[in-house]
């Protein structure tokens, strides 16, 4: 540990070319956590005054009790480097000590929300991954994720020591197996990367960008450490011995030449670079502790120049083999010089971020504030989450500063997520209280925070949502709003036991949704308070936390339900009309679906509505055979971010009709936020308006005129264009032994699971099983697996996609019967209208 | 007609245009006249102790256009029939009162038939603020009520509701979709129970709601007068 007082900490942050900015991110239980503590064991800065005090990470008891993490948390380091490594560092750097911002997040695809969190505010991250369970789904997924806000990744392989004890793997399987998992990882970087803009993200282990060790044992090297090592020794350039390494290199004892072939020409054997100079040394190592040749130990250590103490040598066993591996290959200079070298200053990073980050014109004064990392430039800071103080019901904002400089009492102006540039909407302008550096669960005060670093804020808490953009430029447009992976489509109903407590639940609720970022909360036409999140275990701490924590009151809760949303299968068979309530307007309108593969690219962020309207309509007519006329005249997409449906002007030579294009607009939004089957979203439909007619006068002719007739004119389309619904669908990832197989499958089978892959792990018995599984039927699952399978299947459940249901919402079947349970539950009479409902005739 | 008063001008006699006896509904959607509560309109000449000519909306809207020529079958005629045999009556006659205030498609008919009969059209309200209007209207003692809906927000229960009691709401509407204060755009009508003009003063002892057209957020009804009777002041 390292003890600075705040003013050391201070003068770090000024030197940004120093400052690294970085997330752990991985799998549940890839050993992210453990992995964290031995870093900050060794770097990690401590206020001088509670030094001692050692609690880093999991902060919460129920995340230590489940051995899982649900809140990320953010810790500084400080690691100095020396001559060596600093020649290695491509950028420019201001000395040698490093400030190193580390948030630890969660590994569970439930809470991949806090790891978006965490991403919008680092701009490396470390990926942890299992050498024996490999990439899993949720490691895709936050690589992704990363990739997507244009983080650099480096990489660790974990838990070797576990392929070396409980599975004895030989050299030369070690060493193909890690070549899998950096195989799988690169695979996943090369789909997701912006190689023109960054470059080439994927991590080679010959370049140092992939370490491996244990982060229980607290030991792990880059080939860089062993390059060094030799390099001194054999005289040779470090970089060229790093490269003979990994790969297809061979070198053979005898003639101690190097070669691209594992045999020489006398057929004699020749040993790969990485199995004979990183490997050994290791294995030796195990080898003489786990087999109680201590002498044969002590002797490695004296030719490694490990020196052990006195006490140390009483040791036997596991304990002596983890004194000597971390004091010959200790984990934390390992991965800090792994970080220091190739993740990116925030500096260097901004500069391609910025497109990314800022919704205004790239030559603005903000955007290049963001783009020079410029403490003088105006102010920029985005705040990702809301992390709860020890005053309950205040938060401080945590975020990261893009430009310019937060002080303590500096007036800002807080814009939220539907900031209008030019607009008071959703703006508040106000002092920030207080700026805090957040240090795991502790805070400490620091006057101001200059650019390129991360700040908790006390006082802003009460004028945002969730998360939002800080400025103090009155011209800024917003930082983009986080693209979550995870959706929450698993929602329940919560009431209090005692009827006088409503008003804390009410305000309860209120706090849960602000403590984290995919959490919604609301309130029912039918007066029930609704809490949605991301799957059972996101819902089940939630609830938690929100009895525990935040509401302070005993509630129950409903059965969980799930969300749908509500589609076309087909066109509308024929032009639905709808009058304005005056009868002197006429809307005619035709619903039809927009396809799978459009509502994707839209809900992706690949066609936005930001996007140049002639290039968009290229891609529209060329892509998605769009009639290039149409696709110029969307009027709508709705909802602005990933939008699900599109309102397009298919019209000829109508007058007036721009005026109404504003009320329309109003009108197809309301539309889509409630359809007209089960009060649920649309999504996947096009409307196009063919044709209108309208009063000659204007004032007939105004919103509140034309705004519910557009909305009845979607409504019949809808309803003429054999309206369904679609239900949301997990991707499940069963990790089990072969034999469990028949438990899982026959679980999977009674809940509609859909297998689609299948695989055996190279060299054992373990499989790996993805299957697709309708939201619906998750509730309990994973209990069922486990009681099916005598516990030995683990499963992960991650939104996917949306269905669309075959048959029709309108007939009886399937379909009708959940519109009508929908409706019973919000209320509303069981049968569904007919579009004749909403059809006018002329 | 409050506004002509003030201003000097004398009211001689009241005149309405009324759907057909044949019609099913009271609800023509004219785009010119204001059909809903016609059954009770002969009242308010009682109130103010004044003739009252009255005659059936025969034509419809067949020139749709802002501007009005003259056009056969069209509902612009009926008023020029009406107003015709008023003059017919009332020889002195000067003007005709006009409560538009923003509806210029409704003001240039009106003035067409008034050239025609050589009278002023007097529109006192013309462009004036509806929201300082309804504040206005209110504040001299008009004592109206809501007797047709036909707007986002407005629904079943503010039928029968006086202006004065609906002004906070009309605001509020305004202000979140856009909804006309004084219903200009055709988001409400209303009628007349009182005003300081009114000698008496009307009572409805018995009405029914009729749907015009159903929806969940902006359905169309209006208030049928079936019983009512007069109350001295």
């Amino acid at each position: 540990m390292v003890n600075f007082t705040v003013d050391q900490i201070r003068e770090l942050m000024d030197k940004v070319a120093n400052i690294r900015n970085m997330s752990v991110i991985a799998h549940v239980d890839h050993g992210k956590s453990t992995l964290t503590d031995s870093l900050v064991a060794k770097a990690g800065i401590i206020k001088s005054s509670t030094a001692g005090e050692a609690r880093f990470t999991d902060t919460r008891a129920d995340e230590q009790e489940r051995g899982i993490t649900i809140k990320s948390t953010a810790i500084s380091m400080y690691f100095e480097l020396d001559e060596d490594q600093m020649e290695d560092i491509q950028d420019k750097s201001n000395g040698n000590g490093f400030l190193i911002n580390l948030i630890d997040s969660p590994g569970h695809v439930d809470f991949s929300s806090e790891v978006t969190a965490a991403l919008r505010v680092t701009d490396g991250a470390l990926v942890v991954v299992d050498t024996i369970s490999g990439v899993s789904v949720q490691t895709e997924t936050v690589l992704r994720q990363a990739l997507t806000e244009m983080i650099k990744p480096v990489v660790m392989i974990n838990k070797v020591d576990r392929a070396m004890l409980e599975r004895q793997l030989p050299k030369e399987e070690l060493y193909q197996n890690f070549r899998r998992v950096v195989e799988n990882v690169n695979v996943n970087i090369a789909t997701f990367q912006s190689e023109k803009i960054m470059g080439d993200l994927q991590v080679y282990p010959e370049n140092g960008t992939v370490a491996f060790g244990s982060g229980l044992h607290a030991w792990g090297f880059t080939l860089r450490q062993f390059a060094v090592r030799y390099a001194k020794r054999l005289g040779v350039d470090r970089h060229k011995m790093m490269k003979r390494l990994w790969g297809d290199s061979f070198f053979n004892a005898k003639t101690k030449k190097w070669s691209s072939k594992s045999s020489d020409p006398e057929g004699k054997f020749n040993d790969r670079g990485f199995n004979m100079f990183a490997l050994d040394p290791i294995y030796k190592i195990f080898d003489a502790t786990m087999h109680e040749r201590k002498d044969e130990a002590f002797a490695l250590a004296e030719k490694l120049q490990i020196t052990v103490t006195s006490e140390e040598r009483d040791l036997t066993g596991k304990p002596l083999l983890k004194v000597l591996m971390r004091k010959f290959l200790p984990a934390a200079e390992a991965l800090m010089e792994m970080i220091c070298i190739h993740l990116p200053s925030p500096k260097v990073a901004q500069k391609y971020r910025c497109e990314g980050l800022y919704e205004g014109p790239m030559d603005d004064v903000c955007a290049m504030g963001i783009k020079n990392c410029d403490p003088k430039a105006p102010l920029m800071l985005y705040v990702s989450k809301m992390v709860p103080t020890s005053d309950k019901g205040r938060f401080y904002a945590f975020g990261r500063v893009f430009s310019g400089t937060a002080a303590s009492g500096q007036k800002v102006r807080i814009q939220g997520p539907n900031y209008v540039p030019g607009t008071k909407k959703d703006l508040f302008l106000k002092n920030i209280q207080r700026t805090v550096l957040m240090m795991g669960r502790s805070t400490e005060s620091i006057e101001d925070c200059p650019a390129g670093n991360i700040i908790g804020l006390v006082g802003v808490d009460q004028f945002l949502q969730k998360s939002g953009t800080l400025t103090t430029e009155e011209t800024a447009h917003n930082m983009r709003v986080m693209k979550f992976s995870v959706s929450p489509v698993v929602q329940v109903a919560v009431e209090v036991k005692n009827q006088q407590d409503l008003p804390k639940l009410v305000e309860g609720l209120k706090r849960l949704s602000k403590s984290d970022p995919c959490v919604l909360t609301w309130t029912a036409d039918s007066g029930e308070h609704i809490v949605a999140g991301a799957g059972e275990l996101h819902l089940e701490i939630c609830l938690k936390d929100l009895e525990e924590d935040h509401a302070q009151v005993p509630i129950r809760k409903s059965e969980p339900v799930v969300e749908y949303r509500e589609t076309v299968h087909e066109e509308s068979f024929d032009f639905a009309l709808a009058k304005s309530p005056n009868k002197h307007n006429r809307i005619y309108m035709k619903a039809q679906p927009l396809g799978e593969e459009l509502t994707n690219a839209l809900e992706g962020g690949d066609i936005t509505p930001r996007d140049d309207v002639k290039e968009r309509a290229r891609v529209l007519a060329e892509k998605y055979e769009w009639d290039v006329n149409d696709a110029r005249k969307i009027w709508a997409f709705d909802p602005e971010n990933a939008p699900m449906n599109l309102l397009v002007d298919t019209t000829k030579a109508v007058q007036f009709l721009n005026e109404i294009k504003e009320h329309c607009v109003s009108g197809f939004q309301w539309a889509s936020q409630t359809g007209p089957c089960a009060d649920e979203k649309l999504r996947g439909c096009r409307f196009n308006i063919t044709d209108v007619s309208l009063h000659a006068d204007s004032i007939h002719r105004g919103a509140g005129q034309i705004g519910p007739a557009c909305r009845r004119a979607i409504y019949a389309s809808v309803l003429m264009a054999k309206p369904t619904l679609q239900e949301p669908v997990y991707l499940v990832e069963i990790q089990c032994p072969e034999q469990a197989m028949g438990g899982v499958f026959s679980v999977l089978n009674r809940r509609r699971g859909e297998v689609i892959d299948e695989q055996t792990r190279e060299g054992t018995t373990q499989k790996t099983i993805k299957a697709y599984m309708p939201v619906n039927e998750s509730f309990g699952f994973v209990t069922e697996l486990r009681a099916a399978t005598g516990g030995q299947a683990f499963p992960q459940s991650v939104f996917d996609h949306w269905s669309t249901m075959g048959g029709a919402a309108d007939q009886p079947g399937k379909v009708n019967d959940i519109v009508k349970q929908i409706r019973v539950r919000k209320g509303m009479p069981e049968q569904m209208n007919g579009y004749e409902y909403y059809y006018d005739k002329l | 007609m409050m506004k002509c008063v003030e201003h000097g001008h004398e009211v001689v006699a009241l005149a309405h245009a009324h759907p057909p006896q044949s019609a099913d509904t009271e609800e023509l959607d004219s785009f010119l006249f204001q059909t809903v509560g016609s059954s009770a309109v002969h009242a308010v000449a009682e109130c103010m102790e004044l003739p009252f000519y009255h005659r059936e909306i025969r034509g419809t809207a067949v020139t749709q256009e802002l501007d009005y020529t003259l056009t056969a079958d069209d509902e612009t005629e009926d008023l020029y029939a009406l107003l015709a045999e008023v003059k017919e009556h009332h020889p002195d006659v000067g003007g005709v009162s006009v409560g538009a205030i923003f509806s210029s498609y409704q003001g240039n008919r009106v003035q067409h038939v008034c050239e025609r009969l050589g009278l002023t059209m007097l529109p006192f309200l013309w462009h004036r603020d509806q929201a300082e209007l309804l504040q206005e209207m209110v504040a001299a003692g008009v004592d109206a009520i809501l007797i047709k809906v036909a707007a986002m927000g407005l629904g079943r229960g503010d039928l029968g509701q006086t202006l004065g009691q609906m002004a906070p709401k009309l605001l509020a509407l305004h202000e979140k979709y856009g909804v006309h204060p004084c219903g200009e755009g055709g988001e409400f009508e209303s009628f007349t129970l009182d005003c300081p003009l009114f000698k008496k003063r009307i009572v409805i002892d018995e009405s029914q709601v009729v749907t015009h057209s159903e929806d969940d957020l902006a359905p169309v009804m209006y208030l049928s007068i079936r019983r009512f009777h007069l109350e001295l002041k």
